[in-house]
């Protein structure tokens, strides 16, 4: 069959268009996976950017204590997703470890990276180099019940604002409302109490974790002032006897039930508390420490990044640097009443209706995070130097005795 | 070539045939056996070899690991916190096989006979065993909590409580709560196996024993119990196993707690390779744990084997 040559010539030019336009405009799915306790926010930012780019990206929530174990072992078989978001804690170890890639060229030179709370610049960062950046923050704080408060002849305005401060009005309200408790803290939980305790510790200049076998760890007043406060409450019947066995799993639960004073915990427990128990009129304030104006906090969350081998790095990448910008960062996180990462837009116009997240959100600033190889060693094992030394001062009342130990084994796991 | 002489060919060819077959039928057996045991070889065997080559590195599960040699099983001998988690899981098994042989065994008694009541009833008791233990451990720590649980209520209602406790801050009470959360969940496993193994038994003799005038309790010490004795050894080493490898409930209910007072060996084996990121030592230990779980099979095997068959 003979084609006139105009014909021919048309369909080569059909099929090589054909063959050359999807190589120009063809959009990628990336892959992201996210710990289950931020999947919620993560989800929100991939909602907005799927909505406003042709490439896409997919989550896969991951268990939270399963997200070592899976990133470990998919690095090692070279399947990997092209982003990853995870306990920020982890970084240093994921870092060493050579599973990131390197971001200082790209990420390093944005000016939004800059105003990113520096506790999350600070955990990012390795040998000079950079590996992420914050993506979904979260920061411990004071929980107080406000109703609790003014049974007590406790002023609900005026939250404590040193250690003493909150060891006094624990015992107020346990002596004068009957049912009820001063405090409230997770006693079987490592991870809780760095998250909720410790910053009450570093507020007054305290050094926790030791960075090699012969740098200060369990150092300064502070870790004795906090041991002493929370001693006294559990003496005292101010502190639930349910604490003691608590590994994480009524963290919320208790203070929920309406007969706790205060407790540490997480700018979380806002939206949860006003959701679920709107009967409960609680404040937010910033954790203590042992003087007036001591105040700090630990910033936790999931940091974002890019592991060794993604396929798809430089759109990974081209995300990263977006989530970090006004519209993702207000549209995505601060407009669901999310924190956002970015320590210049905490006083934004979402945040204004209700204070509470203010106070959360500038927290962000205020706190830190420890940089600490070995962190589940040190802290969220079962048995950890850290939660042996809170079990061991509060429940047993030998409080010199757990800080040196607690000291002892903690520059031996970092020596390792 | 062959067609030039269509005999001899077919002479050859016959000689070939019968090698062939001769050698079909000296490994028949293992053709029959050849898929199962590529089955084992790949999914058992394989990895038990990586487990025991991981055993002697120092392989951390961030990456990296040298060979070191048998430093890991020298380094076991001296973990404290490993022979205490071995000593409170012994502890476990020696507590929980009895109840739940017991009060299997009773249920099965019970039960046994096929009629639609006791047919009901072991579908009632059966129905825990399908729920995934993590659900049930789950379902059982929030029943014990201090302050919503509802067992404790129950408890304080009947009055063997004056007031709900905390099941979870010492040892014991721990232990005897992760007890009845798993006998409530595996219970029904071994009463099925014990009914089946009562049915199986041949009627006539328990119709004899009846016509020279053996009572019930008579009937089941002197001819249930003997006659269901293989059966009863084969649930003991299933349930033995089973706690010698418990987790799951310790890591929901007790956390290891008070204090890792209530870590079983496989806890500990976790908290190594998972937490401190160990995989070398976790390796060893967990051999270390079949080793120990191999003896005591094996010794139960042989008594099992010892035992009249129904």
């Amino acid at each position: 069959m003979n084609m006139p040559v105009l014909g021919r010539t048309m369909l080569a030019l059909s099929l090589s268009a054909a063959l050359f336009v999807p190589a120009v405009a063809h959009a990628e799915t990336l892959s992201i996976w996210a710990r289950a306790s931020s999947s919620n926010a993560a989800q929100h930012m991939i909602d907005l950017w799927n909505a406003s780019h042709e490439d896409k990206i997919e989550l896969t929530t991951i268990p939270d204590n399963q997200m070592v174990t899976k990133l470990a072992t998919s690095v090692q078989a070279g399947d990997v997703p092209d982003l990853i978001s995870f306990d920020l804690i982890f970084m240093p170890d994921f870092m060493k470890a050579g599973f990131l890639t390197d971001l200082t060229d790209t990420l390093g030179a944005d000016p939004n990276q800059a105003k990113v709370a520096q506790a999350f610049r600070d955990l990012a960062s390795y040998d000079g180099k950079l590996y992420g950046t914050g993506f979904t923050p979260d920061v411990s704080i004071l929980l107080y019940n406000k109703g609790l408060f003014t049974q007590a002849g406790l002023d609900p305005e005026s939250p404590p604002k040193t250690v003493a401060e909150l060891e006094k009005f624990a015992m107020q309200i346990k002596e004068k409302v009957p049912g009820a408790y001063g405090y409230y803290f997770s006693g079987s939980c490592g991870g809780c109490n760095i998250f909720t305790q410790a910053p009450m510790m570093w507020a007054s200049g305290a050094t926790l974790l030791p960075t090699s076998g012969d740098a200060p760890a369990m150092d300064g007043t502070g870790v004795k002032e906090v041991l002493t406060m929370l001693r006294n409450l559990w003496t005292a019947g101010a502190i639930p006897e349910s604490a003691e066995a608590d590994t994480g799993a009524n963290f919320q639960a208790t203070f929920e039930t309406g007969t706790v004073g205060m407790q540490g915990s997480g700018g979380f427990a806002i939206a949860a508390l006003k959701a679920n128990h709107p009967e409960i009129d609680f404040g937010i304030a910033p954790l203590p420490g042992v003087n007036e104006g001591d105040a700090s906090s630990f910033v936790g969350g999931d940091v974002i990044a890019v592991p060794k081998g993604s396929k798809n790095a430089a759109k990974a990448i081209e995300f990263i640097q977006w989530q970090l910008t006004d519209e993702a960062q207000l549209n995505a996180l601060a407009k669901n009443l999310i924190l956002p990462s970015r320590s210049d837009l905490a006083d934004n116009e979402y945040f204004k209706a209700e204070p509470r997240y203010i106070t959360t959100a500038k927290a962000v600033g205020i706190g830190k995070t420890p940089y600490a190889f070995k962190f589940n060693d040190m802290v969220n094992a079962d048995q950890s130097p850290w939660l042996t030394m809170l079990q061991t001062a509060v429940f047993d009342g030998d409080i010199d005795g757990a800080i040196e130990a607690a000291r002892e084994t903690m520059r031996g796991i970092a020596a390792q | 070539m062959a067609a030039a002489n269509p005999a001899a060919a077919t002479f050859v060819a016959s000689e070939q045939g019968d090698a062939v077959s001769a050698v079909l039928r000296k490994y028949q057996g293992l053709f029959y056996v050849l898929p199962a045991l590529v089955f084992v070889v790949l999914f058992v065997l394989w990895p038990l070899a990586q487990l025991v080559y991981l055993s002697l590195t120092d392989t951390s599960l961030l990456g990296g690991g040298k060979f070191i040699g048998l430093e890991n099983y020298a380094k076991a001998l001296e973990d404290k916190s490993f022979w205490r988690a071995l000593g409170f899981t012994a502890k476990y098994t020696v507590f929980i096989t009895p109840i739940l042989m017991g009060l299997g065994f009773a249920l099965a008694l019970l039960t046994a006979p096929n009629r639609p009541l006791q047919q009901l009833t072991r579908g009632i008791i059966f129905l825990p065993v399908v729920i995934g233990i993590g659900s049930s451990s789950l379902l059982w720590f929030w029943l014990f909590d201090q302050q919503v649980g509802m067992f404790n209520r129950i408890l304080v209602d009947i009055g063997l409580l004056s007031e709900p406790m905390v099941w979870f801050t010492k040892a014991d009470p721990a232990l005897l709560a992760v007890t009845i959360s798993i006998t409530w969940k595996v219970i029904g496993f071994g009463m099925l196996l014990f009914v089946a193994g009562i049915q199986s038994i041949n009627g006539e003799i328990g119709e004899a024993a009846l016509i020279d005038g053996g009572n019930y309790w008579q009937r089941v010490w002197y001819i249930i119990l003997p006659l269901s004795l293989r059966v009863i050894m084969l649930t003991t080493l299933i349930s033995v196993i089973g706690s010698m490898l418990a987790f799951d409930q310790f890591y929901i209910m007790t956390g290891g707690n008070p204090r890792g007072q209530t870590f079983t060996s496989v806890y500990w084996i976790y908290q190594n390779s998972f937490i401190s990121f160990k995989l070398g030592y976790g390796a060893a230990l967990s051999i270390i744990l079949t080793l120990i779980i191999l003896v005591f099979s094996t010794l139960q095997v042989i008594l099992s084997n010892r035992s009249p068959q129904a």
